[in-house]
C-alpha cells in the first residue's frame, strides 16, 4: 500500500527527527523493561526468602487456625494428606510443623519463646533448614531431646551449643510440659526479630512434650513455580476435599508482608506512568514539528483526493513503524542487561531490610511481561499522542497549505 | 473537436475574514470556459488569481455565487463528494513542492490512479506513455530530489494529466523556473493541449508566457478587467 511506502520512507528521509523520536521511544522501552525485570526479580527474590526458605508457598491448617491460632486446632490425618500432596507433580516438597509458646531458661537467664516442632529431614528438603544453622549441628536424630535456637535468642540466654536448656509449656491435655534439652545448633533465618524468639525441636519430641501425639498444626508446601500458587492451592483443596482442613496461599498467611509488597508494586506502576509520559512528550514534540514541516505534502495529497482518514493513517503508521523498530532494538538491549543482571545482579552498598529480612544482592528476572508491558506502553503512548498531530495534518486545507511559501 | 462549456461561474465572490479584517479577493466573476482551451489568468499580485483558480477547482468554497464543472454544481459539494470529484476531474500543478519527496517519479504519477483503483499493469503503461509525452522517458525510478526544477514541474504536469481529468489547473507553474525552463515548460503544455485536447488554465506573472495563451483573462482587484481570445 502506498500509504505504508510513504510512511516507511519518510522515517528514513527525516533521519534526525526520526532518531529523536526513536530515542524517547527506545529509552522509554528500555527503562521500563529494565525496571520491570529488575523489580520482578527483586520481589521474587524477597518473596522466595519469605516463602521457599521459610513459610512455604502454601500452607495447610485447620480452617480457623490462621485467624486465631490455638494449640487445639490440629490436623490429625496428615499421613493421608501427605499421600495426596505426593500425587501433585507441581509440589516440590512439604513439611509438617507444630507451634506453641513457652518459657525457656539456660542457667540464670530465661525468656519467652515460640516453640516450633519440625521434621528435620522434610524441613531441610522443603525450606533448606540446614542452611540456617550457622553454628553447631543439625539434629542428630528425630527422637532426640535436642534444640536449635535463633541467634538473637542465644544472645539473650547467653547460651551456646552444648548448653542445657529447660522448657516450660502447657500440654494439650492441660498438664504442665517440662523438659530439658541440649542445645546443638544456632540458626539465622535472615529475620532478626524472629531469631530472638525462635527455637526448633524435632516434631516427634514436640508431640510428646505437648501431648499432641498424631497431631500437627501446619503443613508448609513449596512448589515449583511461584506464579502457579493460586492454581495449586485450589488443586490441593480439591484433593483434600474438606472444609475443616484447608490450604491457603502465601498471600493469605503472610498478609502484612503481601500488603507491603503490593504497595511497592504500585510504586512501580507510578514509575511506568512517568516513563509513559516522558515518551509521550518526546513523541508529541517531534511529530508535531514534522507535521508542521510537511504541511505542503499533506496539502498536495489532499488536493489530489486523499481522504483525511488516510492521512491520519499515514502519520500513525509512521509512528508505529518507528515504535516497532524501537521495541525490537530495545528488546535486544533490555534482554542483554536483564540477562546480565539475572546472573550477576547488583550488590547494594547498604543492605536494605524488608519485613525484618536484610537484602543486599538483588538480581533481575527475564519474563514476558517485562517486554510486553513496555511494548504496550510505547505503542499506546505514541499512538495516543500521535493522534493529535495526525488530526491536524488530516485537516490541512490544501488551498491554504499551498499558498504559504 | 466539439467545443462544449466545461466550466461556468456566476457572480463568484470570495471574501476572506482575518481577525475582523475583510479581504475581498474575488468580487463577482462570471465566465465560461470551453473544452480544449489554453487559458492564462493574469493580473498584478493580489488581484485574485490564486483565489479564482482555487474556487473553480473546488479547493476553496465561494462566499457567494456558483461554479459548475461539466454541469455539476461543485460550489455546493462538500467533504468526500468534493474530494472524489477533484480526484477524478481536476489535475493540479502548483508553483512548487508538487511532488511527494519520498516517492519515485513513477509512484508520484500513479498516486491518483491508485486512489482510483486502476490495475497495476495499466498504471505502469500509462506512466510510461505520459513520461514520454513530457520528455522524461527513462526517469521513472528517480526521486524528485534527483530532478531539476523544470523536470519536477513536468512530472507534476504528467501526474495531473495521467488520469485524463476534465481540466488541468496550474497556479504559476513557471514562477520558480528560470525564463528558459519556464518557456520550455509552457511550450510543452501547449503541445500537450494541442495533441490531446486537454483543457489548461494557468496563472502567470510572466509577460513572455502569457503571450503564448490563446485566451487571456486579466484580473484586477478581484474582477475581470479584460478577457480576450486571440
Ligand atoms: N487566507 C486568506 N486570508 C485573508 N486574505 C487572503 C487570504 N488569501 C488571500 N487573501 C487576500 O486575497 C487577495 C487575493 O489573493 P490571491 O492570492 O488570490 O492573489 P494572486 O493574484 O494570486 O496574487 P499573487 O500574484 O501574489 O499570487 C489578496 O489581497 C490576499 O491578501
Ligand atoms: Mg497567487
Amino acid at each position: 500500500m502506498i500509504i505504508f511506502k510513504i510512511a516507511f520512507r519518510s522515517i528514513f528521509r527525516q533521519k534526525r527527527r526520526s532518531i529523536l523520536t526513536a530515542l524517547s521511544m527506545f529509552g522509554g522501552f528500555f527503562l521500563s523493561a529494565f525496571f520491570i525485570g529488575f523489580s520482578d526479580g527483586s520481589y521474587n527474590q524477597i518473596i522466595n526468602m519469605f516463602t521457599r526458605n521459610n513459610l512455604g508457598h502454601i500452607q495447610i491448617h485447620e480452617s480457623t487456625y490462621l485467624d486465631k491460632p490455638s494449640l487445639y486446632k490440629t490436623i490429625r490425618d496428615y499421613e493421608d494428606i501427605y499421600k495426596k500432596l505426593q500425587s501433585i507433580k507441581e509440589v516440590d516438597a512439604f513439611t509438617p510443623r507444630i507451634y506453641s509458646a513457652g518459657i525457656v531458661s539456660v542457667g540464670e537467664k530465661s525468656t519467652g519463646v515460640k516453640i516450633t516442632g519440625v521434621d528435620p529431614k522434610r524441613e531441610n528438603i522443603a525450606t533448606n533448614f540446614n542452611k540456617k544453622i550457622y553454628e553447631g549441628d543439625v539434629f542428630s536424630d528425630e527422637n532426640s531431646y535436642e534444640v536449635i535456637i535463633g541467634k538473637g535468642l542465644a544472645k539473650i540466654l547467653k547460651a551456646s551449643p552444648g548448653d542445657d536448656l529447660v522448657v516450660i509449656s502447657q500440654g494439650a491435655d492441660g498438664s504442665i510440659a517440662n523438659d530439658s534439652f541440649k542445645i546443638v545448633g544456632l540458626s539465622k533465618s535472615g529475620n532478626e526479630l524472629e531469631d530472638r524468639i525462635t527455637m526448633y525441636i524435632p516434631i516427634k519430641v514436640a508431640q510428646e512434650l505437648l501431648t499432641l501425639q498424631g497431631r500437627i498444626h501446619e503443613i508448609a508446601i513449596t512448589i515449583k513455580k511461584l506464579n502457579t500458587v493460586p492454581e495449586i492451592t485450589e488443586l490441593i483443596n480439591e484433593k483434600i476435599g474438606s472444609d475443616k482442613i484447608i490450604a491457603e496461599p502465601w498471600q493469605a498467611f503472610a498478609k502484612s508482608f503481601y500488603n507491603a509488597m503490593q504497595a511497592d508494586v504500585e510504586g512501580m506502576w507510578v514509575m511506568l506512568v512517568i516513563i509513559m509520559f516522558v515518551v509521550a512528550v518526546g513523541v508529541l514534540n517531534t511529530v508535531l514539528m514534522s507535521v508542521l514541516e510537511r504541511r505542503r505534502e499533506y496539502g498536495v495529497l489532499k488536493a489530489m483526493g486523499t481522504k483525511p482518514g488516510d492521512i491520519i493513517k499515514l502519520i500513525l503508521v509512521e509512528i508505529n513503524i518507528l515504535a516497532v523498530i524501537c521495541i525490537a532494538l530495545g528488546s535486544i538491549a533490555a534482554l542483554g542487561i536483564n540477562y546480565y543482571l539475572s546472573i550477576h545482579g547488583i550488590t547494594l552498598a547498604e543492605p536494605f531490610s524488608y519485613g525484618g529480612m536484610y537484602f543486599r544482592h538483588m538480581t533481575s528476572e527475564i519474563n514476558l511481561r517485562s517486554f510486553v508491558i513496555p511494548a504496550v506502553i510505547v505503542i499506546l503512548s505514541a499512538t495516543v499522542v500521535g493522534f493529535f498531530p495526525a488530526l491536524k495534518a488530516a485537516k490541512t486545507d490544501p488551498a491554504k497549505a499551498m499558498r504559504t511559501h | 473537436m466539439e467545443q462544449k462549456t466545461i466550466i461556468s461561474t456566476e457572480n463568484l465572490v470570495k471574501t476572506y475574514k482575518d481577525n475582523g479584517m475583510e479581504a475581498k479577493a474575488v468580487r463577482g466573476i462570471s465566465l465560461e470556459i470551453t473544452s480544449g482551451e489554453f487559458t492564462a489568468v493574469v493580473g498584478p499580485s493580489g488581484s485574485g488569481k490564486t483565489t479564482f483558480l482555487n474556487l473553480i477547482s473546488g479547493l476553496d468554497t465561494p462566499t457567494s455565487g456558483t461554479v459548475q464543472i461539466n454541469n455539476r454544481l461543485i460550489s455546493e459539494m462538500k467533504g468526500r463528494e468534493l474530494s472524489d470529484f477533484r480526484r477524478d476531474n481536476i489535475g493540479f500543478v502548483f508553483q512548487s513542492y508538487n511532488l511527494i519527496p519520498v516517492l519515485t517519479v513513477e509512484e508520484n504519477i500513479e498516486y491518483i490512479m491508485l486512489l482510483q483503483n486502476v490495475p497495476k499493469r495499466e498504471r505502469h503503461d500509462r506512466v510510461i506513455k505520459i513520461l514520454d509525452k513530457v520528455g522524461l522517458n527513462g526517469m521513472e525510478s528517480r526521486r524528485p530530489t534527483q530532478l531539476s526544477g523544470g523536470q519536477q514541474q513536468r512530472v507534476a504536469i504528467a501526474r495531473a494529466m495521467v488520469s485524463n481529468p476534465t481540466l488541468i489547473l496550474a497556479d504559476e507553474p513557471t514562477a520558480n523556473l528560470d525564463s528558459k525552463m519556464g518557456s520550455e515548460l509552457l511550450e510543452m503544455m501547449k503541445v500537450l493541449n494541442e495533441t490531446t485536447g486537454m483543457t489548461f488554465i494557468f496563472s502567470t506573472h510572466d509577460q513572455m508566457i502569457m503571450e503564448r495563451a490563446r485566451r487571456l483573462i486579466t484580473l484586477k482587484d478581484g474582477i475581470v478587467k479584460t478577457d480576450e481570445i486571440r
